[in-house]
């Protein structure tokens, strides 16, 4: 789950990480108090949970004087989508260097790999891109729980000696918070010292039981209702209905929508051993998407039987036609009491992925 | 066959919850139709002196392999304490560890992992479904019945999408030498790389098939690696459709950035000389004309 740019310089300033002065309002009226307290010239930034709101509008700037007006136009606002519920309005920095900072988590080599760069701000991505030596990059065995000290001479090499520490403590927090990346990105040299101007932090989402987090905000209200049942759901924009078991296969069902020129209105995996109750519910979670014209279910029954898929599709009962494709474990059973109750049966997912685009369009 | 044949002798930890129980049988059944060794011991601590359809079960791992010389471990243990039991079974001097828990922590998994290969043990998974050889021994929850004996090594982060393309390879007439499931999580254990080596060691093995999805570097480096040591590979690649920044279904399969979407994936793959199918069913045409 991402943190917004607040909670994660709270968690970031717990581990001696300096942060700029700052206030979180939640209406346009809290502004000039806020400025009252920050003194001096300052910044309004939305707190919205999505990538680029710099670019999308959502980074003001603002005086004393203005500051109630630029947070009305700020709070009025939709950031790709997203209608503006907190502000967070601060101090505006007086930047003499700007450096780039992340922590993230390298598959291939298995551990945590620490990106440093001596440049920073939203260009770091295309600078990196072409000059990709400008960002120094560095492994942490995962037997270590303090980022050696030749790791930070090789990172740090020229630059003040705050940044060594600051890329300590930001490893800790990675490592302490369960995240699966935490960056800073400006990390801002200014009269005043080393100071995290924004800051990312995502946790492990298989995590935030333990990091007491028991809500998790990135999920639609539908994807929150899906995770109930135990079942992940992804909502996309299309008309076709999707419901398989296993990750890879749903998401190969899908692919071959795509392929056979159709658009999927959703993802479920019902996950592995669904019994019929399970696949009724996700039956009708699918179904429930007004968009939803027809639906497809593409199983294999390893764990999971086929017979009980079966009666879970019938349970459900749901006013779209549902294309069936089962296979494995009692397929026999399942495929009789679906055909007994006049649901459409294919052989392989080609021919009901097939089916079920055709019906759409039709 | 790489990762075990009829000689392992396998251990459960976690023997006796719901899955642990139903899959020993599940195992022993397969052990049976094939003469294998099977799944001689369990583990859960605090129930040691039970047994499990006729398996001893232990409170330690350690205890287990001094009674029983073990060479492999199948891990259904919860995942607050999933991590523990991958470390417990390396400690034991474990060979080849199957961890077939989902939603383990990544952080647990980076240290379980690195703690394993530090004492020699190669780890299958975590979120996987294990590996099977036919005809040899099966390690974790793969569906016997739709596997045939060949010489086809199939690689996979997806379970069910793995039994799928079997199902289709056997249709074909195709068998398969070792299928196994790498798991879907960020962090796992043996990579393409490391089954891709052991299926060039193997004389089973004519060619692999490597099943990929979103998330990641790991199907490029696998590839890399059969093209270094001249085994035939092709390839599938799930997520062309799967929208950025959203997580279809476990944790691995997740576009960052833009970086590891599937589109660009294969187009690296066929750029490197890969043959990529694009759909599941055509992989078994595919596989054939490269024997």
């Amino acid at each position: 789950m991402k943190l917004r740019e607040y909670e994660a310089k709270k968690v970031f300033s717990g581990y001696g990480i300096a942060v700029p002065e700052s206030v979180l309002i939640r209406s346009p009226g809290e502004a000039l108090d806020a400025c009252s307290r920050i003194h001096g010239d300052v910044v309004l930034k939305a707190q919205v949970d999505v990538g680029g709101r710099g670019l999308a509008g959502g980074i003001l700037m603002a005086t004393e004087s203005d500051a109630a007006s630029v947070a009305d136009e700020l709070f009025r606002k939709e950031i790709k989508g997203l209608s503006v519920q907190e502000v967070l309005v601060e101090q505006r920095l007086e930047i003499e260097k700007e450096y780039f900072l992340s922590i993230a988590i390298d598959r291939s080599r298995r551990s945590p790999v620490i990106l440093f760069a001596e440049a920073g701000g939203v260009e770091i991505e295309s600078t990196a891109g072409e000059s990709p030596d400008i960002v120094r990059r560095a492994y942490v065995s995962p037997h270590f729980k303090e980022v050696p000290g030749f790791i930070l001479r090789y990172l740090t090499k020229g630059c003040e000696k705050e940044v060594a520490s600051v890329i300590s403590g930001l490893y800790r927090a990675f490592l302490e918070k369960d995240a699966l990346l935490a960056e800073i990105n400006p990390l801002v040299i200014t009269p005043q010292g080393v100071l995290a101007a924004d800051a990312k932090l995502i946790i492990d989402d298989n995590a935030l039981n333990r990091q007491g987090i028991c809500e998790n905000r990135d999920l639609t209200e539908r994807e929150a209702e899906a995770e109930t049942h135990g079942f992940s759901y992804v909502e996309l924009d299309g008309s076709i209905g999707v419901i398989g078991n296993g990750a890879g296969l749903t998401m190969a069902t899908l692919d071959l929508i795509a392929h056979h020129q159709g658009r999927a209105a959703n993802f479920l995996d019902v996950g592995g051993g669904a019994g019929s109750e399970r696949v009724m519910h996700a039956v009708r979670l699918v179904a429930s998407v007004p968009s939803v014209q027809v639906i497809v279910v593409n199983l294999l029954g390893g764990i999971t039987r086929c017979d009980e898929v079966a009666r879970g599709i019938i349970d459900a009962g749901v006013s779209q036609q549902v294309i069936v494709r089962l296979a494995g474990t009692n397929e026999a059973e399942g495929r009789a009491l679906l055909e007994g109750a006049g649901y459409r049966m294919l052989d392989t997912m080609e021919e009901a992925v097939a089916s079920a685009v055709q019906e759409a369009s039709s | 066959m790489i990762y075990g044949d009829r000689s392992t002798r396998v251990l459960v930890q976690g023997a006796t919850g719901n899955q642990g129980a139903f899959h020993i049988d599940l195992m022993n059944r397969y052990a049976r139709d094939v003469g294998g060794a099977g799944v001689v011991a369990g583990v859960t601590p605090g129930k040691g002196g039970r047994d499990v359809h006729g398996v001893p079960v232990y409170d330690t791992v350690r205890e287990a392999q001094a009674a029983h010389d073990l060479s492999a471990s199948v891990i259904f243990v919860p995942a607050g304490a999933a991590a523990d039991s991958i470390m417990e079974a390396a400690d034991a001097g474990i060979e080849t560890i199957v961890a077939i828990t989902e939603h383990i922590p990544v952080h647990d998994v980076m240290q379980a992992v690195a703690y394993a290969r530090s004492c020699g043990s190669a780890v299958i998974g975590p979120n996987c479904p294990g590996l099977l050889s036919p005809g040899e021994c099966k390690l974790g929850i793969m569906p016997s019945p739709l596997f045939s004996t060949g010489s086809v090594g199939v690689i996979s982060r997806s379970g069910t999408l793995t039994y799928e393309v079997v199902d289709e390879l056997t249709r074909a007439g195709i068998g398969q030498s070792t299928v196994i499931g790498i798991g879907g999580d960020p962090v796992i254990g043996e990579t393409f790389v490391d089954c891709i080596e052991g299926f060039h060691q193997d004389p089973h093995t004519k060619a692999v098939i490597l099943i990929g999805e979103v998330g990641g570097a790991l199907e490029l480096d696998g590839a890399e690696a059969a093209l270094s040591c001249g085994l035939p590979l092709v390839a599938y690649i799930a997520g062309v459709s799967a929208p950025k920044e959203k997580r279809m279904g476990h944790a691995g399969a997740i576009i960052e950035g833009g970086e590891g979407d599937a589109a660009s994936k294969i187009r690296r793959l066929e750029a490197m000389g890969i043959v990529v199918a694009r759909r599941p069913s055509e992989l078994p045409q595919k596989i054939a004309d490269l024997i």
